[in-house]
């Protein structure tokens, strides 16, 4: 091999490197990084979702029993990736061809419950034995009070949560880490750091259906539920 | 010198040329010495197959994830089907798909106890704590691996353990929200996690492993394999030996200046018992 | 140490051993090929056949397609990461679960990788070096433990 030779480097040969260099390095890292953290900055820093923010429907609030929560699917049609409507439209995948995210959503009515979680007087409303359309709107009020709309996405590492009963008791557990929420979704035991995920935005409507938007009580507008972020679901 | 012999003979010379021809332009020929004949420890032996089964089987995960890809689609309406694809209708596909499979689990299994191998015998001593740096990187490497790899099925298993995965993401000091949106690519889990998990876990990470086992394996040949202290236990007690007789020269040294003392100031007749010294000396 | 051009050793008596370079060269040493890449080949060949056999045997896990909705599905994770799985039940609520999933496993992985500059006595038998080695199968101890708590929940979990 050939003796090293090690030339001095110059002003110009230094002003080089660090010019050219730089404009290399800089072209070849800002725009990948800002590629790659494109959802961070969405969603972030702009506050954007990829989830439409229609009011879809869940089912007739009448389905749902005093003492025990139901499960319903819900449909959110979601643009990941896919771009927005007009694009779809211009590539001929329009209509029906988008993306759904359904999320499970477990309604129960407002219990009390003492501190151990055992479930005592429903809120239930007694009218919706008998009506279950055509709501005034002292009945609907009366139901969005009185609903608990919760998400099945455990608090603690997301895990779907599940209606059991304990010797004639019911109860949420976390089949992962076993945590347990009351009929209300609130904390009752295990390693959760605070109570069920809630759908904040729902309304009941005069047909006794509900009606909810994709969004939870968490995040910085909810600082009393802690810094989490919702993310599955 | 029959018909044979020449044949012999010529295609020895025809190998010889070829041989000659390509180490004057490539240098293949002694590198390719350097690289078998090296001397290596030769007890524990055995226990130095750890390393090269981590290799082998790192190379079958290349080997069949690259084929995998023949038919694998990472969209959520197609990952399950083309998964499905493969093992039950693709030609030896569960075969290759089993492979992966198989040895990722062997892979987490066999690093462990390569790992425990070079901790107990304290194989990451100077001069070799680069390379111990090197390969907890590749352990983690790994780890993240097979933990992207996981979701790619789009099957209940992989997905809800990736949930679980991501959400402990969310929890990470500071920059927990970022690092799950970045996962996730928005803020629901959708066709966007799964391309994200994809370019992870076929390209960025992989891509990222072969340097780091190259900088492993170029370390390890620089210094040799380090198996236990039990390779050595030769030229320790031979080193040992020189420092008994180094310890006994000194003490002899220090013995003179005692009796020069002695002479000085006269105590030399308390010491008695100095004749011992004298014939364990000797 | 090494002779480049004939790959072979020089003889021992030729060098004065010193703390430097005891471990330079192992008392006795075997070329890489043919030995040591025999012994390499026939661990690779029963891993190998292993994966085959297993893939037939026990063929790589599908189940059904990822469903968000699912109200009665139980995740679990894979075997290498119930020992850390396990260790999150320990740790509740959000400043806990925040330093038991992230912050404990972030300093021991930190831990790890200075383990050489941790550890730097002159020593590398077992023997000479007790507190390393009592923390290394602490540590393994810890991990062993923590997963079978994690097979023993698996199995007894009451909605499974």
């Amino acid at each position: 091999m050939a003796e090293l030779q090690k030339d001095p480097i110059t002003r110009s040969d230094f002003i080089g490197f660090t010019v050219f260099g730089g404009l290399i390095g800089a072209a070849l890292t800002i725009p990948p990084i800002a590629f790659l953290l494109h959802p961070v900055i969405d969603v972030d820093v702009l506050g954007e979702t990829d989830v439409d923010q229609e009011y879809q429907e869940v089912g007739p609030i009448s389905e749902v029993p005093a003492d025990e929560p139901v499960v319903f699917n819900v449909d959110f049609p979601i643009r990941q990736i896919y771009g927005d409507e007009e694009i779809q439209d211009l590539s001929g995948q329009g209509e029906g061809s988008g993306t759904t995210l359904t999320n499970a959503v477990w309604l129960s009515w407002r219990t009390e419950t003492d501190e151990d979680g055992h479930a005592g007087e429903s809120f239930r409303p007694e009218w919706l034995d008998e009506t279950t359309e055509g709501l005034t709107p002292e009945q609907i009020s009366e139901a969005e009070e009185n609903l608990n709309i919760l998400s099945n996405s455990c608090a603690h590492l997301g895990c779907p949560v599940r209606w059991v009963l304990i010797e004639g008791e019911g109860e949420f557990l976390c089949p992962c880490h076993g945590g347990i929420y009351d009929i209300n979704g609130g904390y009752v035991a295990g390693p959760p750091p605070r109570d069920m995920y809630r759908y904040v935005d729902y309304e009941v409507r005069e047909n006794g259906r509900l009606y909810i938007r994709h969004e939870y009580d968490a995040g910085s507008e909810y600082p009393e539920n802690g810094p989490q972020q919702p993310y599955v679901v | 010198m029959g018909m044979i012999g020449r044949v012999r003979s010529q295609t020895a010379d025809a190998s010889k040329f070829v041989v000659d021809w390509m180490e004057h332009r490539t240098g293949i020929v002694t590198l390719t010495e350097h690289f078998l004949y090296e001397p290596v420890p030769k007890r524990g032996a055995w226990l130095y197959t750890l390393g090269s089964a981590t290799l082998f089987l790192i190379t079958l995960q290349f080997l069949t994830g690259i084929l995998l890809l023949f038919y694998y689609v990472p969209s959520i309406e197609d990952a399950w089907n083309s998964v499905y694809y493969i093992q039950e209708e693709a030609y030896f596909g569960a075969l290759i798909r089993g492979i992966h499979y198989w040895s990722a689990n062997f892979l987490l299994a066999v690093i462990g106890l390569h790992m425990a191998q070079v901790f107990f015998s304290g194989g990451y001593k100077a001069p070799r704590e680069l390379n111990w740096v090197v390969g907890v990187i590749l352990l983690l490497l790994v780890i993240v691996l097979a933990f992207t790899g996981y979701l790619l099925r789009w099957d209940q298993d992989g997905f809800w353990a990736s949930v679980v995965g991501m959400k402990i993401g969310s929890y990470t000091p500071f920059v927990g929200g970022a690092t799950i949106h970045f996962l996730l690519g928005g803020d629901v889990v959708g066709p966007a996690t799964l391309s994200r998990f994809f370019a992870l876990h076929v390209w960025l990470l992989p891509a990222a492993l072969a340097p780091f086992i190259g900088i492993h394996l170029y370390l390890l040949r620089r210094h040799g394999v380090f198996g236990s202290e039990f390779e050595y236990t030769e030229r320790l007690a031979k080193l040992h030996e020189n420092q008994r007789l180094e310890e006994y020269a000194r003490y002899e040294l220090d013995e003179g200046e005692e009796e020069y003392e002695d002479g000085e100031n006269g105590y030399g007749d308390d010491y008695g018992d100095r004749g011992d010294y004298e014939d364990r000396r000797s | 140490m090494y002779d480049v051009t004939t790959g072979k050793a020089r003889p021992v008596e030729e060098e004065i051993i010193t703390e430097e370079n005891v471990y330079d060269r192992p008392d006795e040493t075997i070329g890489f090929f043919p030995g040591q890449v025999l012994k390499d080949l026939y661990v690779a060949f029963a891993l190998l056949v292993a994966c085959i056999v297993l893939s037939y045997t026990i063929p790589a896990p599908l189940s059904d397609p990822a469903n968000t909705a699912s109200v009665d599905y139980v995740p679990r994770p894979e075997w290498f990461f119930f020992f850390y799985e396990q260790m999150l039940m320990f740790f509740p609520g959000y400043a806990l679960i925040s330093f038991g999933a992230v912050v404990v496993p972030g300093v021991f992985v930190v831990l790890l990788m200075i383990v050489p500059w941790l550890d730097r006595g002159p020593n590398h038998s077992p023997l000479k070096r007790p507190f390393a080695i009592v923390v290394g199968l602490l540590v393994t101890v810890t991990v062993v433990l923590n997963m079978l708590l994690a097979v023993s929940r698996i199995i007894n979990f009451p909605g499974q």
